[in-house]
């Protein structure tokens, strides 16, 4: 490649640019005048993929909403086992001390952008285990973005909340910003009080 | 077999170690030993026909100063055990919860012994592996099964943040 400046001393001469200039225009060309963050939004936002963690009894509800007669994967949602390989919690019901740990390493192991779903009366307050000595809430170990009450939530409104975080995905442009900005703008990063996985290895 | 009939037998066998045998809707038998016997009574009633444990209850009975122990046992070989479940209850301090084992004679008392352990903080002296079953460590040091354990009665009401 022959790259001459204004006067013409670059003759004969390779020159490589700076990588970091380089990129910084690329991003600036692909996010702002090319709108590929819509892209990321509008991607993000139909590959959805929540993690299997059954921490309580609403996990048969979440089962039925990916049965056929339900068939929540037309939303571009698909339950998965790993959770390096997933973007969203959906937390089932109550969550007792010893699953917080699994939960809160869980949601550690997963890549950004993520979002997390608390379904339940449990998960909201408690529910019925308001006053346990055993069980802590969802939003007090990770960011919660919907919330679906019920006791159990229908199938019907597992989808309804897949739908809701599309909508707050691409209204808010959720994803596209965390790639500008390498956080999430729009949500406070949640990190507990409660010192929840110390008891493990004595 | 009545359940009086089985009272008698039941009599026959432990002798001198009853103290009180109370009979519950016909098919459930109270029968209050003292602490000290609670071994020899497990192996007479192993022998017996009684093959394993049902459940272990524990009750805190505060103000009179004492945990009340019941072992439920049933059978599953004999026919006619089976139709009956015999609780053999003891006291123990509840100052000092110490207490047998009967893990060596009922093996299905293993998990239930552990469960006590970590809601009442009662201690089964001889248990090869005593650590909480279902509670996390911290948890189970508060003995939240106890009576003197207070409970939060307020719901936590969660508030928008401005």
């Amino acid at each position: 490649m022959m790259i001459m400046d204004g006067n013409g001393n670059g003759e004969g001469k390779v020159y490589v640019g700076n990588i970091n200039v380089s990129a910084r225009k690329a991003r600036k060309l692909l996010m702002s005048d090319l709108k590929l963050g819509k892209l990321v939004d509008w991607g993000t936002a139909f590959s959805l993929w929540p993690i299997h963690l059954t921490t309580s009894c609403c996990g048969c509800e979440f089962a039925a909403a990916w049965s056929p007669r339900y068939d929540n994967e037309q939303h571009g949602a698909l339950p998965w086992i790993g959770p390096r390989q997933t973007n969203l919690i959906i937390i089932e019901g109550t969550v007792t001390k010893k699953m917080a740990c699994a939960v809160r390493i869980v949601w550690e192991q997963m890549p950004q952008p993520k979002f997390a779903i608390a379904m339940g009366a449990c998960a909201l307050d408690g529910g019925i285990f308001y006053n346990s000595y055993n069980i802590v809430r969802p939003w007090q170990i990770v960011p919660v973005d919907v919330y679906i009450p019920g006791c159990p939530p229908r199938p019907e409104s597992v989808a309804k909340s897949i739908i809701m975080l599309q909508k707050k995905i691409r209204e808010k442009q959720v994803a596209s910003k965390f790639i500008e900005e390498g956080w999430r703008p729009d949500k406070e990063y949640v990190i507990p009080k409660e010192d929840l996985c110390s008891w493990w290895r004595g | 077999m009545s359940p009086e009939e089985l009272v008698e037998r039941i009599k026959s066998l432990l002798g001198e170690f009853v103290k009180d045998v109370k009979i519950w809707k016909n098919d459930y038998i109270e029968v209050e030993v003292d602490k000290e016997n609670i071994e020899e009574v497990a192996k007479r009633m192993k022998e017996f026909g009684f093959d394993h444990v049902k459940d272990l209850t524990v009750v805190d009975y505060m103000k009179e100063g004492f945990f009340r122990i019941i072992y439920n046992l049933g059978s599953y070989d004999n026919f006619e055990l089976s139709y009956y479940i015999v609780g053999i209850a003891y006291n123990i301090p509840r100052d000092k919860p110490v207490t047998k084992t009967l893990y060596y004679t009922y093996t299905s008392a293993d998990f239930q012994e552990r469960e006590a352990y970590e809601a009442f903080g009662i201690i089964f002296e001889g248990h090869p592996d005593l650590r909480p079953v279902l509670l996390s460590p911290p948890v189970a040091e508060l003995k939240p099964l106890r009576k003197d354990f207070v409970v939060k009665e307020d719901p936590e009401i969660i508030t928008k943040k401005k």
